[in-house]
C-alpha cells in the first residue's frame, strides 16, 4: 500500500457525527461564564519577571551574611567553572518555566532536560575541582547550610508560584519541578557564594540537596495544588 | 478568537462551533467511542475556557488548541484506567454487536489502530484525520518536526504490516 493510498485510508475513516444538542450544551456552558480577559503577556516579561527574582534572591544573600566566604575560598577556575553553569541552568530553567506557561510552547521539555544535564556535568565538575576535607562535624554544619539554602530558596519559589499563575499549567508536575529547581538553584548558588566549607562531600550532600528538595517538594505541591479539575458534567 | 477573549458570545459560539468537529474527530479517532469522545471535548471545551488568556494574538491557533485537547485525552485516560482498575466484574456482559465490515474488506479502523502505541495514534489522528500540519502537530505535542515525522512514519509501517497480515486487526484488543 502506498503512501497516498494509506491516507486515503487513514484520512477516510467515518466517525459518529457529534450530537448538536451536546454541542448546544457545551456553547451554553462556556458562553455562560463569558467574561473579557487580559491575553498572556509578552514571554519577555515573564522571563524578566523570574530573572528579577533570582537576581532579587542570590542580592538578598549579601544582606544577610556579612561576607562572601565562599565566593573568596574558590580560585577563579574554580568560581568559573562552578557559577558559570549555574548561570546557565538558571537560564535554561527560566526559558522552560516561561515556555510551559503557554499551551503549544515547544522544547518546554528539552530545555528543562538541558538544564538537568548541565546541573549534571556541574556536579562532574566539581568533583574534578573539589577534592574530599575531613570534618568533624559534618550532619551540624551541613544541617546549617541546608537551612539556610532553603530560606532563599522558598521566597525564590513562592514569587516563582506568584508569576506562574497566570499560566496554563498543563503538566503542573513538570511545571513545579522546573519552578522548584529554579528556587532550590538559587539556595545552591547562595551557599556556593557564602559557604567556606569546600569539602566535596558537604556540597555534594547538603548543597545539592537543597535543589533535589525543592525539584521534589515543587513537583509534589504543584501536581496537588493544580490537580485538573474534574468535568462539569 | 481574540473576539472571544473579549467575551464576545456571537464570536465564541462560532468559534466552538468551528472547532468542535475537528476536535471530537481528534477525541473519537483514538478512543472509538461517541460518548466518552462528546465527554472530552466538552471537557476539553472547559479547559479551553478556563485557560483562553494564555493564547497570545498572532500566534497559530490550532496548536494552542491541540495541546489543550490532548492533555484532556491524557487525563482522561488516566480517570478511566484508574476506574478501570479499582472497578469489580459483577457479571458478565452481553457480547456487543459485530462492528461493521468495511466495504473495502479492510479491518475495522479502529482495531487497526488501536495496536499503534499511543503517541503514534495521537500524531496519526492529529495528521491525517484532522488535517494538522507537521509544524502544527510538533507544536501541539511539545516535540520537533522530526519526531512527528518519525512517529507518522512509524505508525504508517506498523499499518502496512498489520493490513499485510491475513489476520490483520483480528487480534486487536
Amino acid at each position: 500500500m502506498t503512501n497516498d493510498e494509506m491516507d486515503k485510508f487513514v484520512g477516510s475513516r467515518p466517525l459518529p457525527p457529534l450530537s448538536a444538542d451536546r454541542l448546544k450544551q457545551i456553547e451554553a456552558l462556556v458562553v455562560a461564564d463569558l467574561k473579557p480577559v487580559r491575553p498572556l503577556a509578552p514571554a519577555g516579561v515573564y522571563l524578566a519577571a523570574f530573572a528579577a527574582i533570582v537576581i532579587a534572591g542570590c542580592l538578598a544573600s549579601w544582606f544577610y551574611f556579612t561576607g562572601q566566604s565562599g565566593w573568596e575560598a574558590l580560585s577563579s577556575l574554580q568560581k568559573l567553572l562552578v557559577f558559570v553553569p549555574l548561570v546557565a541552568i538558571a537560564v535554561l530553567l527560566i526559558f522552560s518555566v516561561v515556555r510551559q506557561m503557554t499551551p503549544a510552547a515547544r522544547y518546554t521539555r528539552t530545555t528543562a532536560l538541558c538544564a538537568g544535564c548541565v546541573f549534571l556535568l556541574l556536579l562532574g565538575l566539581m568533583t574534578l575541582i573539589l577534592h574530599p576535607v575531613h570534618e568533624s562535624a559534618f550532619v551540624r554544619t551541613g544541617l546549617i547550610c541546608l537551612r539556610n539554602g532553603m530560606a532563599f530558596a522558598i521566597p525564590v519559589a513562592f514569587f516563582s508560584a506568584l508569576v506562574l499563575l497566570r499560566g496554563a499549567r498543563l503538566s503542573p508536575m513538570l511545571t513545579g519541578a522546573t519552578a522548584g529547581g529554579l528556587a532550590g538553584l538559587v539556595g545552591m548558588a547562595v551557599l556556593e557564594i557564602h559557604c567556606p566549607n569546600l569539602n566535596i562531600y558537604h556540597i555534594l550532600v547538603w548543597h545539592v540537596a537543597v535543589v533535589l528538595i525543592c525539584v521534589i517538594a515543587g513537583a509534589v505541591f504543584s501536581s496537588v495544588t493544580f490537580r485538573r479539575p474534574a468535568s462539569n458534567q | 478568537m481574540l473576539r472571544y477573549q473579549q467575551a464576545d458570545a456571537v464570536a465564541t459560539t462560532a468559534l466552538i462551533e468551528q472547532l468542535s468537529p475537528q476536535l471530537y474527530r481528534f477525541f473519537a479517532a483514538q478512543l472509538g467511542n461517541a460518548e466518552d469522545a462528546s465527554d472530552m471535548l466538552q471537557d476539553a471545551w472547559l479547559r479551553i475556557h478556563r485557560v483562553r488568556h494564555t493564547y497570545r494574538p498572532g500566534e497559530p491557533l490550532l496548536p494552542w488548541v491541540y495541546a489543550i485537547a490532548r492533555c484532556v485525552r491524557v487525563d482522561s485516560y488516566r480517570k478511566r484506567h484508574r476506574i478501570a482498575v479499582r472497578e469489580i466484574v459483577v457479571e458478565a456482559l452481553p457480547e456487543p454487536a459485530a462492528a461493521s465490515v468495511e466495504p473495502n474488506d479492510l479491518p475495522p479502523f479502529d482495531q487497526l489502530i488501536s495496536n499503534l502505541p499511543a503517541s503514534q495514534r495521537e500524531v496519526l489522528t492529529m495528521l491525517k484525520v484532522n488535517g494538522l500540519s507537521l509544524e502544527e502537530v510538533a507544536r501541539a505535542t511539545s516535540s520537533s518536526v522530526g519526531s512527528v515525522k518519525q512517529k507518522a512514519h512509524r505508525a504508517y509501517q506498523r499499518l502496512r504490516a498489520s493490513l499485510a497480515s491475513p489476520k490483520a486487526g483480528k487480534g486487536a484488543t
